[in-house]
């Protein structure tokens, strides 16, 4: 266990998934803009168009500020954001996907020296070896989310990988396809609204008008692959995460999801039929539309994978909670629940080691953050706030030592760890909070 | 809790998918082509803003350059931080984790220092490097310091738990840098200059062949770089003799081969830009400074993972105690990824690099066009590889 990092508030995890919603657009729109590029590009020279590479050229630098430095960064943010959010969970993640990511790492080379040259060789080469530069870049770049949607996936089914511990079991699991597919849809999107920004800022009507309806087409594409492969992702989810689903994910995000797919299939469709109508502002609106509709996904899809940060491995507050005979190793639970946490964890400071009258409340707080603050705010507000889940509930100390005994009957938490006086420390400082005795 | 015993507890217990060796050798090239773009961006941002502020015709002609040089190095740092950020935490995890959750906060504030002067670079400072410039270079400094602390931090283990703990309680803030070494942190930015340097030398080798350029311009940048790599590299030799003697004696830096070695290489470089300096036409030398300039900084970076090895060493954290659980096919996806993609990666730079050289627009010949059609190729068959093993082994495990 490592030292404990606090958002008041907030929580690490939520840090992590604001960042991570974030990094959609750009990584996504790096991924799917070159496809419209090429197209564009090669529809310009065959039919002699060259006014179209007006659109490209804009559109590709857009590609290269925003998803390179913008996108590249915030890549960069969410990793450190994890590692900060559990460390030990990146940690497994890395000890066994490693080479996964380092795959990856090899065509993100292509990416950045593709997106440069690119730009920058856009009147230095011949138009044919120009196309072929925006191949190579479309295909590297696809091929970095084949790979990591294998890691992503990872995370929710495991597959094969806790009997066998082998890196192709865990990666082709059962989710895999659908969210590959899922996934390859919203990049046609994210591409197409962009790119109904930049053509709104062209000049030249027919350009405009060419520009928006092929970038429509590939939306509309985007949006029906995207929600059939949503369905078939669905029917792919354990029992459990189903379950979850229908426990924590609030009417809210249900609505994002649907609503923002039926205003951009809108969107989209009216602008086949209308392409010179292709606005600035409604176009901007279109990302925002997007942005609600990825936020409600990607937030519902980090809510199904509770209580695990890494499948019958590992909870989400860092707890190895299930044996892994294949890479020989074991539950941390029984030790823990013999010797106590606050003995097995390195960084609980001396005084609070052994729990007695005078450090009760400071010993259930120091439990608290490192068994609780994963999921649960310590403030008297913030996210899922424990003192405000104690105050709705009326829990009293001794009610919630009680619930304390079975907080793995809930489907989506751990089960407490400690000896006696722990639980009982951490229940007392709970309830002290929940009565505001404590900050 | 001994310090050796909480290290074994924050071990991961799953151990490493192939020989540590191997993560450590790639963990150092990839730090030493990050830690060389790192410098470049700094040292052409900085003669940048001297350029635009201070300097002569010729420096404000270059100024704009230098900025799109700048720009890029940075992206190469990132590329090139990435790699021995992932290696780092496959054979340091307990090290590097702790220090990071000790400075929460910083570590995140990295990320946004970073985007916030990446940004200013692309959005302003490319077409005027003024003031933007300024903050720009300021906000860069403060990236790498804290780079520089998380690594100070990560090996003092011995200083942890106090660090952790304030006042009896759980310090949960992160907003707390802990160790700062001033004489090793110059000695990561120092070479910022002389990486400038060299990239001048190398500007005025690359457009020599193009008669639309200014012979004296590009006479004087070869001339200017040389003299900047040659003092940077004096100071920097300097200063590295320092930071050495500052190191504790234990280590006996004097009689292991990592540091003697650099030690030679870093006193033979700075002969070389001694001679070089002396030249008529330095601009001829770029591609041989360039590349000795390399392998010193790589010497430096191993001798810094060294330097790792005896800190760490001091509390019987050795790579080979890591378990290694030979993962086959996996490192095969790497490494042969790692090869074609290396060479897809090439076309695209001597693609770049040719049409430079030619004034208008430039036509590969036969080769070129055949080198890229593969290029394409190769992505293509990798994808159908990569999917039909994914089919395969989707039907053998979860049937139908
Ligand atoms: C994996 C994340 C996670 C962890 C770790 C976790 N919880 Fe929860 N907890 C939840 C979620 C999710 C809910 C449901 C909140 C909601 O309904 O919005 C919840 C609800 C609760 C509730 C209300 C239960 C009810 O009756 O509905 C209590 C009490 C609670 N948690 C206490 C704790 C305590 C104490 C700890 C530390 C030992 C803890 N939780 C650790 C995720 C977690
Ligand atoms: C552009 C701004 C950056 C600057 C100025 C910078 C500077 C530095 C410096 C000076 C060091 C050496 C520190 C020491 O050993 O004391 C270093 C190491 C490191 N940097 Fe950066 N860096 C930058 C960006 C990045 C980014 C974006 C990443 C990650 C994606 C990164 C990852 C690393 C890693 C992992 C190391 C340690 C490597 C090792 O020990 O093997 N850096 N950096």
């Amino acid at each position: 266990m490592y030292p404990v990092w606090e958002v008041p508030g907030l929580t690490a995890g939520l840090v992590l998934g604001l960042i991570a919603a974030f990094h959609m657009l750009p990584s996504h729109l790096s991924v799917g803009a070159m496809w419209l590029n090429v197209y564009l590009e090669s529809r310009a020279e065959r039919e002699n168009r060259p006014e179209l590479l007006d659109f490209v050229r804009k559109y590709s630098r857009l590609l290269l500020i925003f998803s390179y430095v913008f996108g590249s960064l915030s890549g960069v943010g969410i990793w450190f954001a994890a590692t900060l959010a559990a460390p030990r969970a990146i940690s497994g993640l890395i000890h066994n996907y490693v080479w996964g990511w380092a795959t990856e790492w090899v065509f993100f080379i292509v990416e950045v020296v593709g997106i440069f040259v690119y730009v920058y060789s856009f009147d230095k080469v011949d138009r044919k070896t120009h196309i072929r530069i925006g191949w190579i870049f479309a295909l590297g770049s696809w091929t970095t989310m084949v790979v990591i949607v294998g890691i992503l996936t990872f995370m929710l089914t495991p597959g094969l990988w806790p009997q066998t511990g082998g890196f192709f079991d865990g990666f082709f699991n059962r989710t895999y396809w659908p969210q590959l597919f899922l996934r390859t849809g919203s990049m046609l999107v994210i591409a197409a609204a962009y790119a109904t920004v930049i053509a709104a800022r062209v000049y030249d009507a027919k350009v405009r008008s060419t520009v928006a309806r092929a970038a429509s087409v590939f939306g509309l594409g985007g949006l029906a692959l995207g929600a059939a492969c949503f369905f078939w992702y669905r029917a792919s989810l354990p029992a459990h995460a189903v379950e979850i689903v229908e426990m924590l994910v609030k009417p809210g995000l249900r609505q994002g999801m649907i609503g923002s797919t039926v205003l951009l299939a809108l969107y989209f469709g009216w602008l086949i039929v209308k392409p010179a109508s292709a606005r600035f502002w409604p176009a901007l609106a279109s990302i925002l539309v997007l942005f609600a509709g990825i936020w409600s996904f990607e937030r519902s899809r980090e809510l199904i994978r509770k209580p695990w940060v890494i499948p019958n491995y590992m909870y989400s507050n860092q707890i190895i909670g299930a044996d892994l005979p294949a890479k020989g190793v074991r539950s941390e639970i029984p030790a823990i629940n013999e010797r106590g946490i606050l003995k097995t964890a390195p960084f609980v400071p001396k005084n609070l080691r052994e729990v007695n009258d005078e450090n009760r409340l400071q010993a259930g707080r120091m439990v608290a953050l490192l068994e609780c603050a994963a999921c649960h705010s310590l403030q008297q507000g913030g996210v899922r706030s424990l003192a405000r889940i104690a105050r709705e509930k009326e829990l009293d100390a001794d009610m919630m030592e009680g619930l304390l005994y079975s907080l793995d009957q809930m489907p989506y938490m751990p089960p407490f760890a400690g000896t006696d006086p722990e639980r009982r420390a951490l229940a007392e400082f709970v309830a002290a909070l929940s009565k505001g005795e404590l900050r | 809790m001994t310090t050796h015993a909480m290290l074994q507890a924050l071990a991961d217990p799953m151990g490493v998918p192939f020989y540590p060796r191997v993560f450590q050798t790639l963990g150092v090239l990839t730090f030493s082509i990050h830690i060389l773009c790192v410098n470049l961006a700094i040292g052409a941002l900085v003669l940048s803003i001297y350029g635009r502020y201070w300097g002569d015709d010729f420096w404000k002609g270059l100024s704009g350059s230098l900025a799109k040089a700048c720009t890029a190095a940075v992206s190469g740092a990132i590329l090139f931080g990435v790699a021995p950020l992932l290696f780092m935490q496959v054979l340091y995890d307990p090290f590097w984790y702790a220090s990071n959750m000790l400075s929460g906060a910083w570590v995140l504030g990295f990320v946004g220092v970073v985007t916030a002067a990446y940004g200013i670079l692309y959005l302003r400072v490319s077409r005027d490097c003024g003031a933007s410039g300024v903050v720009s270079a300021a906000l860069f400094l403060v990236a790498g310091a804290i780079m520089h602390a998380l690594n100070a931090q990560m090996l003092a283990p011995e200083k942890w738990t106090d660090w952790a703990v304030k006042d009896g309680a759980p310090s949960v803030s992160g907003l707390a840098l802990h160790a700062f070494e001033p004489l090793r942190f110059a000695h990561f930015i120092v070479p910022a200059v002389a990486a400038a340097g060299v990239f001048l030398m190398l500007y005025a080798w690359y457009f020599s062949p193009r008669e639309d350029f200014d012979k004296t311009v590009l006479a004087r940048a070869a001339r200017a770089g040389a003299s900047l790599a040659f003092w940077a590299t004096a100071v920097q030799a300097l200063g590295g003799v320092l930071w050495l003697v500052t190191l504790p004696s234990e280590f006996r830096f004097h009689m292991n081969p990592a540091f003697v070695v650099a030690a030679l290489l870093g006193f033979g470089l700075l002969g070389y830009f001694w001679r070089i300096r002396g030249k008529e036409d330095p601009a001829a030398s770029a591609p041989g400074a360039a590349a000795a300039l390399f392998i010193v900084t790589l010497a430096m970076a191993a001798s810094r993972e060294t330097l790792r090895g005896l800190y760490l060493g001091k509390w019987g954290y050795t790579l080979a105690a890591h378990q290694v659980h030979l993962d086959i096919g996996s490192t095969a996806l790497f490494f042969a990824t790692f090869v074609l993609g290396v060479s897809v990666a090439a076309w695209l730079l001597a693609v770049a690099f040719q049409a430079g050289r030619v004034p208008g627009r430039w036509t590969p010949g036969p080769r070129m066009q055949a080198w890229g059609k593969a290029s394409i190729g190769i992505l293509a068959a990798w994808l159908v590889v990569v999917v039909a093993l994914g089919i395969f082994i989707t039907f053998k495990n979860h049937g139908a």
